[in-house]
């Protein structure tokens, strides 16, 4: 019994194999691909994570409406929003990778650009002359090149029903102190002043607080430079947003925690909660009809001689420098950043977003109309947490504030652990 | 009434308060995938229902793409199982009842191929598909698929066929026959209980899978049903009745292939054993 | 013995009469095919191998690559040794991820086995009806997790109809935020995660319970064994090697159990339901940090490799 022979071929050819894919393995899932079959011409695609049923039927009425005044074709392929976004430098950094992308301006976008992975859309800027600047700094990089060609943005603002405040005697506060006076009124009315939906899925609507906290009581740029790793979370600042924070923390939801944003939204509607901070992607969360009642006033300002700043979350589109399509793909930017694109994108998707060409029609409702002037009289604009720092931070943003919410009186270790982790996020950034 | 009357009501009684348990949070599903939009939004969940709406179906079928989702799903798993079959028990049936060399090292090393979490190996199989180009296509997600259950269904099958008895296969050998004909005429019909077992197990694990699609996929036509599924829900704001709905739809075919199977490997043993 | 046409053959594990039976380890050693097996066999194993070695084992060996470095998706990725493996030791997260887990496959792992079992005896007669109890077992497992993750939310939260249960019956003080209360996050998920794998645990045991020869059961009825003595004496024994599929099985989904907690509380609030399948998962995906999170998922595999291959080894130097 002698398995010698058919042992040694075998071993053989085992060693042979490990030996050829140890050689090969080196580089294989780390390497950026560079070229692949160079197929010039065809559609452009375009991967979007606009998932949400309005949105995606949108998209689609533009990617047509494209198609009938142009010589090039847009394939659209719409991915879960969950799914997109750990994928994004997988796409991007593909063989062939697709063309364009929806996102938002910011920390991905920069880090994208410097590694080269994003196509340079100086060109298509030179036709958007009109733009704000603020939007043109936005899209950026650090290299002095436009890499983002931005379509709208929104705005967060505390929403209310007007028939409530009306049932209760309240009007808008303007200051802080009018704000805790509301919460009271509220409160003493057997109804949750403040809902939060910072539950399952949706940690992250807890940093809107801590956003606006800080800008309004540090500025919009200690914002920005704490968000970028240049202060420390143990700042007495920082202290001071959360003592801040916890003298309306009595009259936020005591479940806020534990429901979702979506369902959070739904008290509002149904009148189990006074007041929700939230972007205006809430009016898609609004049944038909009940839009008419809701009206929101802009988070009170704490210390008057810290000037204004509000976040204005923008979204836009890059494409990748590898597109084989460059042409098509600039054509195609450029005709979004027009104002019909921008009309059909705001009218046909949820109608409370703000186009970014300021040529193009708002929409007319009164509360999109608010935002805006409420945006243009901003001193400085803020982008949102995870879209000025990194989702990484974001993660250790949920761990922190939730268990500050749930246990304010642990601050000061709750604020060590946060600090500890943050540092270790930018290590790994 | 007699203890046998007693027992048999006492059985469906047990059963059927189990089942009903079980089915909750699936009843539940298909009370929202009957609810209006707007009725969702405005009365929320928990809510019972202010409205039908049977559209929903519709709307998840051809809008939410259910319809190209569950083809792409068939294209994917049908064949995707009936190779693993094969391969697995192939592998299986030399594995058990040959004197292969480390056989047992074997057996072992293709299991572990399952213990790996999938997520990790998310980004490397992503860009081996890139490298060889074979991104982006259906036959490449079949690859993968059976690659990856592999391990388990040789694993699984071997231990049903050692149990075979040895003599069944020497009886078939001194008649003449090849191996191939022993695995195919001897081997393979009396592992059927587990290969239909198996088979409608593979099956509802390929049909539904979501990592490997998004993975190795891009182009949306082409995703089975849970990407689709996922992709109906919103940034933000998700419509769960339209989801619901989709999400009914895209159980149908696994509960049809596990109902039309179980009658295969429950059933077919006859017990009347070679004395 | 003559061999009877294929179709009423069945294969059966060890008789009690010592025969030229197949083994576990009773009688002769069963002999085999040819001593050398045929290139054709040998192709039966490698055409197998080789699928999933190119679909797993190199993509592994990649995955393993990955994790002696520092990447974040984009950039080069740096050499770093051993570094994200010491980075395990001293990281508090990944202590609570570990004991979690543990907790999980005791819990979980235990629950589902025993569970599973038990609605396997419970249903394996074949009488009317009994497909419609079974597929309602099953249902959970082919439901996709996007709904059903949604319904346990809604059942969990404050005003769900698992509070409302517990304070119909007088149970109110019991009441929690369940998804949301550090105390009960992971305890909470295992209930979802329990109702989808017992219906698939159920099915590998049915399959197992009717391979076993009804002879025996007869033989011990004539002994005078009481229907738990039968279960200890006949059932479990002979469910041997479906435990060492079931507990596999076991094992690989508490790693896919992921979908379940990622999808409820992602391992939050603030950790205390992370496991480390979802910490691995946050930490490649979230915090883009692949060496680290590779190297989690190496320290996984082997946790899995080590419990599955002491029971395995075990078990094949029995029944050889």
């Amino acid at each position: 019994m002698s398995y010698s022979p058919t042992f040694s071929r075998r071993g053989l050819l085992a060693g042979a194999g490990a030996l050829g894919a140890g050689l090969a393995l080196g580089g294989c899932a780390t390497a950026t691909s560079t070229g692949g079959s160079a197929q010039q011409g065809g559609a452009v695609t375009l991967q979007s994570d606009l998932s949400s049923p309005l949105a995606e039927k949108a998209m689609q009425s533009l990617v047509a409406a494209y198609g009938k005044q142009s010589k090039y074709t847009v394939k659209l392929n719409t991915v879960a929003a969950t799914t997109y976004q750990p994928l994004l430098p997988t796409y991007l950094t593909s063989a062939n990778p697709p063309d364009v992308y929806t996102w938002y301006a910011g920390s991905d976008a920069d880090h994208y650009s410097s590694r080269g992975l994003l196509l340079d859309v100086s060109s298509v800027w030179k036709t958007m002359s009109n733009y704000q600047p603020a939007l043109k700094t936005l899209s950026t990089d650090a290299a002095g090149k436009q890499i983002f060609v931005p379509t709208d943005y929104y705005w967060w603002g505390v929403f209310y029903r007007k028939s409530q405040f009306a049932k209760w005697g309240l009007s808008e506060p303007k200051t802080w102190s009018d704000f805790l006076n509301v919460c009271a009124t509220i409160k003493a009315k057997g109804v949750t002043p403040i809902g939060l939906g910072a539950g399952t899925g949706t940690a992250w609507v807890a940093s809107a607080w801590f956003d606006y906290f800080d800008i309004r009581l540090n500025g919009a740029e200690y914002h920005r430079d704490l968000l970028q790793g240049k202060h420390s979370f143990t700042d007495s600042k920082v202290v001071d947003v959360f003592n801040t924070w916890k003298q309306v923390l009595p009259y936020f939801d005591p479940n806020g925690t534990a429901v979702s944003w979506q369902e959070a939204s739904n008290q509002l509607i149904q009148g189990q909660c006074g007041m929700l901070l939230t972007g205006t992607f809430f009016a898609d969360a609004v049944p038909k009809g009940s839009l008419d009642d809701l009206d929101f006033f802009k988070f009170p300002v704490i210390d008057a001689s810290v000037p204004d700043a509000e976040e204005a979350p923008t979204d836009g589109l890059f494409a990748s420098s590898k597109t084989h399509n460059s042409a098509a793909v600039l054509d195609f930017m450029t005709w979004m950043a027009t104002p019909e694109a921008q009309n059909l994108w705001t009218q046909t998707s949820s109608g409370t977003v703000i186009p970014a060409n300021p040529q193009a029609t708002s929409p007319s409702t009164a509360l999109v109309q608010k935002g805006k002037a409420m945006l243009a009289a901003a001193s400085d604009l803020t982008q949102f947490f995870n879209r000025d720092s990194t989702d990484a931070l974001q993660n250790t943003a949920n761990t922190a504030l939730i268990d500050f919410i749930q246990n304010p009186g642990k601050l000061d270790s709750i604020l060590s652990t946060w600090q500890s982790q943050a540092q270790q996020a930018w290590k790994t950034a | 009434m007699s203890t046998k009357r007693l027992r048999t009501i006492g059985f469906h009684t047990g059963a059927s308060v189990l089942s009903l348990l079980w089915f909750l949070p699936i009843a539940l599903i298909l009370v929202i995938s009957f609810r209006s939009t707007d009725d969702v939004l405005g009365n929320g969940l928990n809510a019972l229902p202010h409205s039908f709406a049977p559209g929903n179906y519709s709307a998840a079928w051809s809008g939410g793409g259910m319809q190209q989702a569950l083809i792409n799903s068939a294209i994917v798993a049908v064949p995707a199982v009936l190779l693993t079959l094969l391969l697995g028990s192939m592998a299986a049936f030399a594995l058990s009842r040959y004197r292969i060399p480390f056989r047992r090292t074997l057996i072992l090393l293709m299991l572990g191929g399952n213990l790996l979490p999938p997520q990790i190996l998310l980004v490397p199989v992503a860009k081996l598909s890139q490298v060889f180009g074979l991104y982006d296509s259906l036959a490449t997600l079949i690859v993968v698929e059976i690659g990856f259950g592999l391990g388990f269904y040789v694993f699984v099958l071997q231990g049903f066929m050692r149990t075979i008895p040895g003599e069944i296969q020497q009886a078939a050998l001194l008649d003449g026959a090849s191996a191939w004909q022993v695995y195919f005429r001897i081997v393979l019909p009396l592992t059927r209980p587990a290969l239909a077992a198996l088979g409608a197990l593979a099956f509802t694990w390929i049909f539904n899978d979501l990592l490997w699609p998004i993975t190795v996929l891009i182009t949306q036509s082409k995703m089975p049903v849970t990407p689709a599924l996922l992709s109906l829900q919103g940034q933000f704001v998700s419509y769960w009745n339209v989801i619901a709905a989709g999400s009914v739809i895209a159980a149908i075919p696994t509960v049809a292939v596990f109902l039309r199977f179980q009658k295969h490997f429950i059933a077919g043993l006859n017990l009347g054993a070679v004395k | 013995m003559t061999v009877a046409s294929t179709n009423s053959v069945t294969p059966t594990n060890a008789r009690p009469v010592a025969s030229r039976a197949t083994g576990r380890g009773r009688g002769p050693k069963r002999s085999w095919g040819p001593g050398r097996p045929s290139p054709l066999v040998l192709a039966f194993v490698l055409v197998p191998l080789l699928v999933e070695s190119v679909s797993v084992f190199w993509p592994a060996v990649q995955g393993f690559y990955i994790s002696l470095t520092n990447w974040n998706g984009v950039n080069p990725p740096s050499f770093a040794g051993f570094g994200n493996y010491s980075k395990m030791f001293g990281d508090p997260v990944f202590r609570k991820a570990l004991e979690d887990t543990a907790i999980w496959l005791v819990l979980f792992g235990g629950l589902s086995a025993a569970g599973g079992l038990g609605c396997a005896l419970f249903l394996q007669r074949e009488r009317r009806g009994i497909a419609v109890y079974r597929a309602a077992l099953f249902l959970p497992v082919v439901f996709s997790l996007t709904a059903t993750a949604l319904m346990w939310q809604t059942l969990y939260q404050p005003n769900g109809m698992v509070n409302g249960l517990l304070s119909s019956i007088g149970l109110g003080g019991w009441q929690h935020a369940w998804l949301a209360d550090s105390s009960t996050a992971l305890y909470a998920q295992i209930v979802p995660a329990l109702w989808r794998e017992i219906g698939y645990v159920m099915v590998l045991y049915l399959a197992g319970l009717k391979g076993i020869d009804p002879a025996l059961y007869e033989a011990a009825k004539v002994d005078g064994a009481s229907a738990w003595q039968q279960f200890r004496n006949v059932t479990l024994p002979q469910l041997r090697s479906v435990n060492a599929v079931v507990l596999s099985v076991i094992i690989i989904d508490s790693l896919r159990s992921f979908d379940v907690v990622w999808a409820l509380t992602q391992g939050g609030p603030y950790n205390s339901s992370q496991l480390l399948s979802t910490y691995m998962y946050q930490t490649a995906f979230v915090n883009t940090d692949f060496g680290y999170g590779c190297a989690l998922a190496v320290a996984i595999f082997v946790l899995a490799f080590g419990v599955i291959v002491s029971y395995l080894v075990r078990a094949f130097k029995e029944s050889d």
